[in-house]
């Protein structure tokens, strides 16, 4: 009896929860989560949620009537899986959300989001707006007809760290430029019995981001713009594939089989590494752990570009997302969220207290992102790489085909596979098999 | 026995007898097992036909289209190896059973022996006892984000201990020849202290007097464990033999901490892989595909068990 009365009291609570919500207000629920594993902020002791309340309270205060719902969504794959799982299962899902740059062809092939393209087609000042991006952040926005999809927001992109202490003492005053600099100089900077190793170059788990940086320098990145080709059994790959393997077997600058990504930074810190190939995401994190002076870079250039030296990098993190679900004033309130988080005054302030790279040019002119640079000049260095960057690898499928040039990539370096040749072409075959039917 | 069926049988005619007659049914029973009928049906009953449902078909493009039924495609896929799913896979099925074989054989002998060490009257029992359980006490991701730091290379314990006897050490969880023996290592280590909790209870329940018995035949240490000790603990052995074969499907959650399956699918798992293929949607059917396969494994191999083991019984009670 006495159950029965709960079971009553509970069902009440349901069926008026809704009228005690549902006011006059629009609300937009945002989902946004976090890479906790490379993005810290100890400087500003404030947690992401936080900061993102604090800037949905600016909002709010400006926009009166709209009220910004911030839900943590938990990691990037999580938030993809929740925001799939709500939708698919006839839910509303999110107003906006921060997903993967590199989830924009699955959500666009599942027809759940709206281009962006369409409300910047509305502004007054709609090119100067999108011309204030940097182009390398907007590529992944892209679907192959050029239509913008997304909103640049967290950005990252990989950079060179190197240890300007233990290079001062192997007599080196400048970080490697090219590869074969790179191998030669942690030749000098490797101590014999794995005390100390030249470079970490971290193959485990995702090598996928960090491997286009080598095929893009070299000249064919494993995408261009159509979202259905995918060139991965390429002379370019199979070169960067000689380099890194050579850095272990060769050179003897690296450890055998995959390197752990998530232990870099600390391996870097603590001495044990001279150069880490790294995310900008890990730049503030490192600068406060190091005990030593950091120096960063661009990484290594390839044989791209007329000089034959050209420099590359993948782009990574997420964008800003608009739902197909919304009705048209909760679209119009999520777009002005949009606009609110990508300008140029939020941009400075979420890079300065994350360690992102702010995607707008004008960002980096305002406080406090400007006074940070002046203070550390390591965090332009990934700002100015951009100007080589391409895309994060994006398709049709981009999930199963990053798996198999993950798993195939790290089988290879590892040594788990020895047939090479044999691997990617099957390899290819697999991703092409895959992307027969969007062709 | 005979006495309390008969009596279920009078009051089950009873039953019937009342719904013919007209007479209310004693609606105390049904209410009292709803709940579990409820909860039973509404997470595993319907998940499972869910599953099996799923497997059969392909989602579709947009998420507002039905899924294609495409019969038994998605498992002839699985078994495909040129097939991206399907080369992952196979590899994963045999490393899923080099792992829980690998476990089975190493964890059981080794609770036998933790045993009857701790099978004694020494001083201060209890702390061996408990550190020797404390393993399965503790959350899996936990422990192997602790033997993650040990293994850790360069920076781990394991390599720096090894580095002070001049080894270079290993590449403990990036190198595919030892990445499958480092998960297999921490799941034994989390194992054997549970397994030998049961063997303890085993071996308390050893009559003493068949010792005395045996000493006094003139029986020596070796020939009461062999004669005596294994054989009585033989029912012991055969359930812990299922629940840790069992759980060798079951346990993955330390490769989340333990380099995620790498270096190319050389340490996955199947449980992992099919948590790791949730990522694409058009997947699902793949998804459910290999969850029915794990749950076809699974469910022969508790069934066969089951059978073995009520027979015996029956043979030993008659």
């Amino acid at each position: 009896m006495r159950m029965l009365r709960l079971l009553t009291v509970i069902m009440l609570l349901f069926s008026v929860a809704p009228t005690i919500t549902a006011q006059e207000t629009i609300t937009v629920d945002f989902y946004f989560p976090t890479a906790t594993a490379t993005i810290t902020n100890p400087e500003a002791g404030e947690s992401i949620e936080a900061v993102f309340n604090r800037y949905a309270a600016a909002f709010e205060a400006a926009n009166p009537g709209v009220q910004i719902n911030v839900v943590y969504t938990g990691s990037y794959t999580d938030t993809r899986n929740t925001i799939q799982t709500e939708i698919a299962g006839g839910g509303a899902g999110p107003d906006v959300a921060v997903m993967l740059t590199t989830d924009l062809f699955s959500f666009i092939e599942e027809g759940t989001i709206l281009p962006v393209q369409d409300f910047i087609d509305t502004m007054p000042d709609g090119e100067a707006y999108v011309a204030d991006f940097f182009p390398a952040f907007l590529l992944n926005s892209l679907d192959e007809e050029g239509v913008i999809w997304s909103i640049p927001y967290q950005r990252s992109t990989p950079v060179l760290y190197y240890n300007v202490e233990q290079f001062a003492e192997a007599g080196f005053d400048a970080p490697p430029r090219n590869r074969q600099e790179l191998a030669e100089m942690a030749q000098a900077l490797t101590l014999p019995d794995g005390q100390r190793w030249g470079v970490w170059l971290p193959t485990e788990g995702f090598p996928i981001w960090l491997f286009s940086a080598f095929v893009i320098a070299d000249g064919q990145h494993f995408v261009e713009e159509s979202p259905s080709e995918v060139y991965f059994n390429t002379p370019q790959t199979r070169e960067a594939l000689d380099y890194i393997i050579s850095l272990s077997r060769d050179y003897g600058v690296m450890p055998g089989g995959t390197l752990s990504w998530g232990d870099g930074p600390s391996i870097f810190t603590s001495g044990k590494a001279s150069m880490l190939f790294h995310t900008t995401g890990s730049l503030t994190r490192i600068l406060n752990e190091a005990p030593f002076e950091v120096g960063v870079a661009f990484l290594p250039s390839g044989t791209a570009g007329e000089d034959g030296t050209g420099y590359g990098a993948p782009t990574g993190g997420g964008n800003l997302y608009l739902f197909a679900n919304s009705t048209p004033e909760e679209q119009a309130a999520a777009w002005a969220w949009i606009q609110f988080l990508s300008s140029p005054e939020i941009q400075s302030d979420w890079g300065a207290a994350t360690g992102y790279v702010a995607a707008r040019r004008s960002a980096w002119e305002l406080d406090p992102l400007a006074s940070l640079v002046a203070r550390r000049p390591q965090y332009a260095v990934a700002r100015d790489q951009l100007a080589f960057a391409q895309k994060e690898f994006s398709a049709y499928r981009t999930i199963d085909i990053q798996g198999i040039i993950n798993s195939t990539l790290s089988g290879i370096i590892s040594g788990a596979t020895t047939d090479i040749e044999g691997a990617l072409t099957t390899a290819q075959a697999q991703i092409d098999s895959l992307l027969a039917e969007y062709r | 026995m005979r006495n309390s069926s008969l009596a279920s049988i009078e009051r089950i005619k009873a039953a019937a007898n009342a719904a013919q007659t007209g007479k209310p049914i004693n609606l105390v029973p049904y209410l009292l097992v709803a709940p579990t009928l409820i909860l039973v049906s509404l997470f595993t009953i319907y998940p499972a036909v869910g599953s099996v449902v799923s497997s059969l078909y392909r989602p579709p493009r947009n998420v507002r289209d039905p899924s294609t039924f495409v019969g038994l495609e998605n498992y002839f896929d699985l078994f495909d190896p040129t097939h991206y799913i399907g080369s992952t896979f196979l590899q994963v099925i045999s490393n899923t059973i080099i792992f829980a074989l690998a476990t089975v054989v190493v964890s059981v002998p080794l609770a036998l022996g933790f045993a009857l060490l701790l099978n004694r009257r020494i001083k201060r029992i209890g702390v061996y006892r408990f550190s020797l359980f404390y393993p399965a006490l503790l959350p899996m991701i936990g422990a192997a984000s602790i033997w993650a730091f040990l293994f850790a290379d360069p920076l781990g314990l394991v390599n720096t201990i090894l580095r002070t006897f001049g080894s270079r050490g290993q590449n403990w969880i990036g190198d595919p020849n030892i990445a499958l023996f480092t998960v297999t290592t921490v799941n034994i280590w989390k194992q054997a202290g549970f397994y030998t909790i049961f063997y303890l209870a085993g071996l308390q329940n050893i009559p003493r007097d068949l010792y005395e018995a045996a000493e006094l035949d003139g029986a020596g240490e070796c020939q009461k464990l062999l004669y005596l000790t294994i054989p009585l603990l033989r029912r012991t052995t055969l359930f812990i033999l299922i629940v840790s074969f069992t759980f060798g499907f079951q346990t993955v959650e330390h490769l989340q901490a333990l380099g995620q399956g790498g270096p190319g699918d050389r340490s996955n798992l199947l449980l992992y892989f099919i948590f790791q293929s949730i990522g694409e949607r058009r997947n699902w059917g793949y998804i459910n595909a290999m969850t029915v396969v794990l749950v076809l494994v699974l469910m022969v191999f508790t069934v066969t068990n089951f059978l073995y083991f009520e027979r015996r019984r029956d043979d030993e009670t008659s």
